[in-house]
């Protein structure tokens, strides 16, 4: 296995293992709004585990090795990539077990495809800017998406308790115009999500190679 | 003689300090020096032709091949020492060492820890915990254990003592001793390095202000010490760095080999004398002015 991918995963392994394990549990037993809600974590979660990734990176020796510095960049990618749609299968797994108790809808796994291609192109975006500014300039934008990110998701959780005319993302009109044929709709939207992923992957090989703030 | 690096017009901007133009030309199998005081850009410069930082404008060419289009290839042929060396701090040396050979065409493990084991660095310590010279010393084993062909070394006797720094010459010197080789060092004047190298580059305000074989250099650049009235005016207003003494007057020529008739009278009345100028005093003359 290659060092740089070796090393680079574990940070997203273990989160993924956490969260997993954390969240998983809830979302095979739990009732409404489980899956409106445990999705939302998975953007916070990712962002948790590139953090913690690249805090623990040292850029400058990679550059010293005969790596070329695009195959870096894509392996960064390619992680981020693999982390979020192991996430989004073990969601869309545990909601179609649960289609049959009403906990989750057709419009349920198109819920959960928009918010991981979400959270997949926010980490895109924060590695190239991290790339651009370096993790120094960018710990505290980080940190304070992370938190707000959290806050949030309370603020989502109990207002939906509480608040009866608060909306449910996941029931949007928009959504379950698309729950109406759930795999034709989770097909464009990853397709979509994988172009646009795939575009802002090259920006950063662009970003990366033509930066030292990262290193 | 080939050359095995080639720089041309290079630009750099940082937001206080520029490289402005820089081209130079690297010989095979030759140990060139990169001199100049602090902030002069000779890290920057390194950085550049290392492949570790992209120049604004210009290009470099090494091996014949720009790093754009082989990356890994030049990386691999070349050893390069940062002046800061910076690792993953709280790995081992040996997990580095794991980590970084796969990726090298030719790595030497057992060369490398044979080095390490000359360094004085044990391998089992985590980078954290290694000296600022240990950690030097760990960048130039790095660079030693891949069969390089060019070594790009940022200040590698900075930081080493004297025993150590003693060693690194040595290895350089045995380097290139086969002539196919090349060594280029950036450096302060006086740690050892302007002994060994022998075409010399001063650089000063991110600008080279000199370029030269080291023994033209010094057969040109000469102390003249006179006693007052001894030289003629011309001779004595041509010369730089003059320092005013009791019992006469030093000032320095880069242009000796120009006056040496002149001087023969002078030298014969034993009104003047001369001695040899170190690269010191002419790196000195460069950045002061005369």
């Amino acid at each position: 296995m290659d060092p740089i991918l070796r090393r680079s995963s574990f940070y997203y392994v273990t989160s993924l293992f956490f969260y997993m394990s954390l969240m998983g549990r809830y979302m095979l037993t739990r009732d409404w709004p489980v899956f409106e809600i445990l999705p939302l974590f998975v953007p916070i979660w990712i962002l948790g585990a590139f953090f913690a990734s690249e805090s623990d990176e040292c850029y400058a020796f990679l550059r010293m090795l005969p790596v070329p510095d695009r195959r870096v960049a894509r392996t960064k990618f390619a992680l981020i990539l693999a982390a979020v749609a192991v996430q989004w299968l073990l969601m869309i797994g545990a909601a179609l077990t649960r289609m049959d108790e009403g906990i989750a809808e057709p419009s349920t796994l198109v819920y959960v495809t928009v918010v991981c291609a979400f959270g997949l192109l926010v980490a895109a975006g924060y590695q190239i800017a991290v790339w651009r500014f370096g993790l120094s300039t960018m710990k505290p934008v980080l940190g304070v998406s992370v938190a707000a990110g959290i806050v949030m998701v309370i603020i989502h959780l109990v207002s939906l308790k509480r608040v009866e005319t608060w909306p449910a993302l996941s029931q949007l009109g928009v959504v379950e115009w698309l729950g109406g044929a759930p795999w034709i709709s989770i097909a464009i939207l990853v397709a979509l999500a994988l172009l646009v992923y795939r575009a802002l992957m090259r920006v950063g090989i662009r970003v990366k190679a033509a930066s030292e703030a990262h290193l | 003689m080939d050359t095995v690096l080639e720089a041309t017009d290079l630009t750099k901007h940082y937001e206080d300090f520029s490289l402005r133009g820089v081209s130079l030309a690297i010989r095979a199998g030759s140990i060139t020096g990169i001199f100049g005081p602090n902030a002069a850009g000779k890290s920057t410069l390194l950085r550049v032709l290392a492949g570790q930082a992209p120049a604004h404008q210009g290009s470099v060419q090494v091996f014949g091949s720009a790093y754009a289009d082989a990356e890994q290839d030049l990386k691999n042929r070349i050893g390069y020492v940062p002046q800061e060396p910076v690792f993953y701090p709280d790995k081992t040396v040996q997990w580095l060492a794991r980590f970084a050979a796969p990726y090298f065409a030719r790595w030497d493990g057992a060369g490398f820890y044979k080095l390490l084991d000359e360094f004085k660095v044990n391998p089992l310590k985590k980078v954290k915990h290694l000296s600022g010279g240990q950690k030097k010393l760990l960048s130039i084993a790095m660079a030693l254990s891949h069969e390089a062909e060019l070594l790009i070394l940022d200040e590698p006797t900075a930081g080493l003592d004297v025993v150590h720094r003693r060693a690194l010459l040595d290895r350089l010197r045995a380097f290139v001793a086969d002539g196919d080789k090349t060594v280029l060092a950036a450096s302060h004047i006086t740690d050892g390095l302007d002994e060994l190298a022998e075409d010399i580059w001063f650089l000063d305000d991110g600008r080279v202000v000199a370029h030269e074989d080291k023994d033209d250099l010094l057969a040109r650049w000469k102390w003249v010490h006179f006693k007052d009235g001894a030289l003629p005016n011309a001779i004595e207003e041509s010369l730089v760095r003059v320092k005013r003494l009791p019992f006469g007057s030093s000032g320095l020529t880069g242009d000796y080999l120009t006056l040496r008739g002149a001087l023969a009278g002078p030298l014969a009345s034993g009104d003047v004398k001369l001695d040899n100028a170190t690269l010191e005093d002419v790196l000195l003359s460069f950045i002061k002015g005369a």
